[in-house]
């Protein structure tokens, strides 16, 4: 398992597995925001600039808005995602891993002045190495996380062969063991996939092709096909 | 039950989940008025359940990976923050933000003292020491000062710029002032210290500065309205990054990661709060400060009004939700 993976018991008794992004996603996530905030800025003010200084208010107040309000409105109204971040497909949860609400994602957003401490977000570098869950120090204080929102794949269909009972006495991790050999085989080469199941040829008797065929007729009887 | 049949029984029920939860990222408001939309909670905790049945039985990553994935996506539907209520936003406004201000008071009174007590040292030392203005500001700055709030202008507290142009720029300014000021006290306070005592032997030194020569008559017509936002917000801001870095330093009866979440909480609606007082504060200082030709009863009437209903509403605001809280 990952170390960065936190998990949280939900009110329903289940279990989510959140993982926690690193600096890096998160750095690129930043420079995708602040270019496009940078770009947007520079397009507004063209036309704005025709306005003369009442054009510099309303470009005060955009720079305003982009600044401090563009990230509070993206996390609390738009799945916790700016731009950046669904870019990178990073998400702000809640420490519980329900979606960040508005005092907590002001706050984080409020205390990136320190993080960005000094200069290039050195403080926040430092706190994200120090953390097991790579929080920066406005996540730690207003109980948030920042994870990859993107769903792991889901695990593919064991092949269908003609089932096989496995001999008796396999305890439940090991009958779990084949069906995710059963799972993984076509993404493996078979060459790979014979070399794992000849590990287990006191198990099938059988190595190579024949090996293979056998812990997949296992695996289908496991998931109970007849 | 062997996996296969469990998931033969299911499949249907989940695809169809699985339909409409993709339908939700897609067309929230389409989904979410779909007859689905009433029954999704029970639903939600029926796949909740299969998960969990799933995993015990050690069923394979094909379904239990399936089936987590659809509970993530259903958590962040069913707990997903409430939409903004105008009602809300209202009633913290108009009685939970002086509450909670109330509440920090001893926070807020050192910073009250951070800042008034340099500002008034440095107004009132600069009546007799006239020079010591050159200590504080450059001779361009004095210069610029100067220029502003010339009594010759007919529009006082700026050199050049259009209402609307000194609106954006006051936003800008001063809430970016005061959300720094929060933000840097999480440095044990260091920060907000600093930015509080700097502030005002600034405000002081420029008001000093001006009365001493003359000047008062403009400058005071121009801040005395205004101020009751903006100097009270500032104090806001600056008491609750005190309370930030006070936490971190002494946390008192609770462990330091809790008791900075609890004080992290208070400080970020206190900066709200500050916010929406200096948006009020910038609205005034660039339509009404600014204007010269109006008489100085209205200009000083208004402002003591300010004065006095900004300071009763910390003072009174909220008080009868509270003591009918018995809180």
């Amino acid at each position: 398992m990952l170390d960065t993976l936190r998990q949280i018991e939900t009110p329903e008794g289940v279990f989510l597995r959140l993982r926690a992004a690193g600096a890096l996603p998160r750095a690129q996530a930043w420079t995708i925001d602040f270019v496009l905030r940078l770009v947007v800025f520079s397009a507004a003010m063209i036309p704005l600039s025709l306005f003369g200084s009442a054009g510099s208010g309303v470009g005060a107040l955009l720079m305003f808005v982009l600044m401090w309000a563009y990230a509070v409105v993206c996390e609390v109204w738009f799945g916790g995602q700016t731009l950046g971040k669904r870019a990178m497909g990073l998400r702000v949860v809640s420490a519980d891993g329900a979606p960040v609400t508005l005092v907590p994602s002001v706050l984080r957003n409020l205390l990136r002045v320190v993080d960005i401490l000094p200069g290039v977000y050195a403080v926040g570098l430092a706190s994200t190495l120090i953390d097991p869950y790579g929080r920066r120090l406005g996540d730690v204080i207003a109980g948030t996380l920042v994870i990859h929102g993107g769903e792991l794949p889901v695990g593919s269909q064991v092949p269908k062969v003609a089932p096989m009972a496995p001999p008796p006495g396999l305890a439940p991790d090991e009958q779990a063991v084949i069906v995710e050999f059963a799972e993984r085989c076509g993404q493996l080469t078979p060459q790979r996939q014979q070399e794992l199941a000849d590990l287990l040829q006191p198990l099938t008797g059988c190595s190579g092709e024949a090996g293979v065929q056998r812990l997949l007729g296992y695996a289908n009887w496991l998931l109970g096909r007849t | 039950m062997k996996q296969e049949r469990f998931v033969a029984l299911h499949r249907e029920a989940w695809s169809e989940l699985q339909h409409w939860l993709d339908l939700v990222d897609s067309k929230p408001r389409q989904a979410l008025r779909d007859a689905r939309a009433s029954g999704f909670p029970v639903e939600y905790r029926r796949l909740c359940h299969h998960l969990a049945l799933a995993r015990a039985r050690g069923y394979s990553g094909e379904v239990t990976d399936r089936l987590q994935r659809m509970v993530q996506q259903g958590h962040r539907l069913l707990y997903r923050p409430p939409a903004p209520r105008w009602h809300r936003a209202l009633s913290f406004l108009v009685a939970g933000f002086p509450r909670l201000v109330r509440s920090e008071w001893r926070c807020m009174a050192a910073a009250a003292v951070l800042f008034f007590a340099p500002a008034l040292f440095c107004l009132v030392a600069l009546q007799f020491h006239p020079q010591w203005a050159h200590s504080i500001f450059g001779s361009a700055q004095l210069a610029e000062f100067e220029k502003m709030y010339d009594p010759a202008n007919h529009r006082i507290g700026r050199s050049s710029g259009t209402d609307l142009a000194m609106f954006g720029h006051y936003v800008m300014n001063n809430v970016s002032i005061a959300f720094r000021t929060f933000a840097s006290g999480l440095a044990l306070g260091v920060g907000a210290v600093y930015v509080l005592a700097a502030n005002g032997v600034i405000i002081g030194g420029v008001a000093g500065h001006l009365t001493q020569m003359g000047y008062g008559g403009p400058f005071w017509r121009f801040v005395a309205a205004h101020a009751a936002f903006e100097l009270t917000a500032l104090v806001i801001a600056g008491g609750a990054g005190l309370k930030l870095g006070l936490t971190l330093l002494a946390p008192g009866r609770q462990r330091r990661g809790p008791a900075m979440v609890a004080a992290g909480w208070i400080g970020a609606q206190l900066a709200l709060g500050a916010f929406a007082m200096l948006l009020i504060a910038a609205a005034i200082e660039a339509f009404w400060s600014s204007v010269a030709w109006f008489p100085d009863l209205l200009k000083f009437g208004s402002a003591a009004l300010l004065w006095l209903l900004v300071l009763g509403w910390l003072w009174r605001g909220g008080a009868q939700a509270e003591g009918g809280d018995g809180a």
